[in-house]
């Protein structure tokens, strides 16, 4: 089966297990409300300060860090299939366990995409958060670039704590919590003192996001630097990812390697995607 | 109920991964301290401070105490459960409120954290009124938890609700902001959330002026709990009545 091809299924099966989840009934009633909610919540510090330019500084960056939260989600991707027992089988199969970690939980930048923009296009006019047309649209692109970034991060993470099962969900919520007190969501970098400024070039979101705060200011001259800085954060851990998985193939580790200790159904817990907000 | 709480605490001795909200309450309170200070010359430090608290104990309650029922089901324990002669929602509550307890924890790192490696100039000056505050919102949020327990037993993927309702309450909580900053329309919708309630007497206890009407505010943070209590009581009540007619326990 060719690489696309096992792509395109991965896809597909990952997005049918979301929509087991969410009707786009209940997406919008329940996972949108919250994440339009959270980039409320953190606009009306904004406005708790009286301060405009912070309201929509933290709109933006509160918007655009959606895309990354979900894309983060990915780190639990081993463990979803750990549960649902398709793990072993995965790892048997013939094709690299790269190609399809990668795409069956690529739906997750999807979803990110559609909620950030969808917290983006309806928070920003609530807050009179100037969206100047046609450059805005570059923030689509931008975002995605954003949600691919933080879900290679992801899947790297996922492939570090495979065997490492009861703290998959630790690192998912800290991570994430990281990401919005580090990359520049809350607070301009140049507030950072200088040592953590410089950790956070190497996060995903961080460029990206600098990235899409210019589009909005109208300073065009540093989208592009900035895109391609935060596509390469986001290609490091995948080559990483890739050449680990190279030396060591899942196929080749024993299986219970591969499960881990503590099998569902003995030991009645399950990792579960929550975020502690 | 004590039963319920001895199985929680071993529960939390096998995962501890469930102290999670331990970890990620300073890293708020350091966002929102950074925030606040980076905005200005108005000292809203105690605002920053008292948020993460609620942000923590939500997720006790509601994640770990709504997860109850869903471990049990995970755990195949649930049919048992319902099976056995003690009442249900006693256990499941002595368990919730173990959860919510455990949580009350994290107001006290907060505090430390916020207090002493921030530096951030918050102090009490009411304690009575911040003990009674968090008491009575501990009862509020192990009720909260209790109704999602209920749902939790009707539908399988109410897990997915309870990570949708925290931050449209945390805002019609004002948690962070004061109601008062809300639309208009919106602030009536405020005073049934017992958060609004718990918040604004949290921030009072830290200022210096006086609190007038504690009591009638306490009251109704205890009484909005007790609504809920009954709603999660009467619904748990219904909904295993209805399941176990039905048959469908274990497939739901």
């Amino acid at each position: 089966m060719s690489a696309l091809r096992i792509m395109r299924y991965s896809f597909l099966s990952g997005a049918t297990d979301y929509l087991a989840i969410y009707t786009w009934r209940s997406w919008l009633g329940g996972w949108y409300l919250r994440v339009l909610s959270q980039v409320i919540f953190f606009a009306l510090i904004g406005k708790l300060l009286r301060a405009e330019e912070q309201t929509w500084f933290l709109l933006v960056g509160n918007a655009v860090m959606l895309a990354a939260m979900e894309s983060i989600f990915a780190l639990n991707l081993v463990s979803w299939e750990r549960d649902s027992g398709t793990l072993q089988l995965l790892a048997a199969s013939p094709s690299s366990p790269v190609v399809v970690f990668a795409s069956r939980g690529s739906y997750l930048i999807v979803d990110g995409l559609v909620s950030s923009l969808g917290a983006l296009f309806v928070a920003g006019p609530l807050f009179h958060l100037p969206l100047p047309w046609p450059r805005i649209l570059l923030v689509v692109p931008l975002t995605l670039l954003v949600g691919a970034s933080a879900y290679c991060f992801g899947t790297f993470l996922a492939g570090l704590l495979i065997r490492s099962r009861g703290l998959n969900n630790l690192v998912v919520n800290v991570g994430i919590v990281v990401f919005m007190t580090l990359c520049g969501v809350n607070l301009p970098l140049a507030a950072y003192p200088r040592p953590v400024a410089f950790v956070t070039q190497f996060l995903p979101l961080t460029h990206g996001l600098v990235a899409i705060r210019s589009v909005l200011a109208g300073d065009l001259g540093a989208v592009l630097p900035q895109a391609g800085l935060e596509a390469t954060v986001g290609l490091g851990p995948t080559v990483c990812s890739t050449r680990r998985c190279a030396r060591a193939p899942l196929p080749g580790r024993p299986p219970s390697d591969v499960d881990g200790p503590g099998q569902i159904g003995a030991d009645g817990y399950r990792s579960v995607t929550a975020v502690t907000a | 109920m004590w039963a319920g709480v001895r199985l929680q605490l071993v529960f939390y001795r096998q995962y501890p991964d469930s102290f999670l909200p331990l970890l990620t309450a300073p890293l708020y309170t350091v966002i929102f301290l950074m925030i606040v200070r980076h905005g200005g010359p108005a000292d809203l430090s105690s605002y920053a401070v008292i948020a993460p608290v609620f942000i923590a104990l939500w997720w006790f309650a509601l994640f770990h105490g709504g997860l109850v029922v869903q471990t049990d089901r995970w755990s195949q324990t649930l049919e048992l459960h319902v099976a056995a002669p003690t009442s249900f929602a006693a256990v499941v509550f002595g368990r919730i409120l173990t959860v919510t307890l455990v949580g009350l924890v994290s107001f006290v790192e907060i505090w430390l954290v916020g207090r002493y490696l921030l530096d951030a100039p918050v102090k009490v000056r009411h304690p009575w009124l911040l003990t009674a505050t968090l008491v009575a919102t501990a009862f509020a949020m192990a009720a909260t938890a209790l109704l999602m327990s209920g749902l939790f037993v009707l539908a399988r993927n109410a897990f997915a609700w309870t990570n949708s309702i925290s931050f449209p309450c945390y805002v019609l909580g004002g948690i962070l902001v004061p109601v008062a900053l809300l639309p208009g329309w919106l602030q009536p919708v405020s005073k049934v959330v017992f958060l609004s309630w718990s918040a604004d007497l949290l921030r009072a206890s830290l200022a210096v002026e006086s609190v007038p009407d504690a009591a009638f505010r306490i009251g109704m943070i205890l009484l909005l709990a007790a609504a809920s209590f009954a709603v999660a009581a009467g619904l748990l009540r219904r909904v295993l009545w209805r399941v176990r007619h039905s048959g469908e326990l274990g497939l739901r």
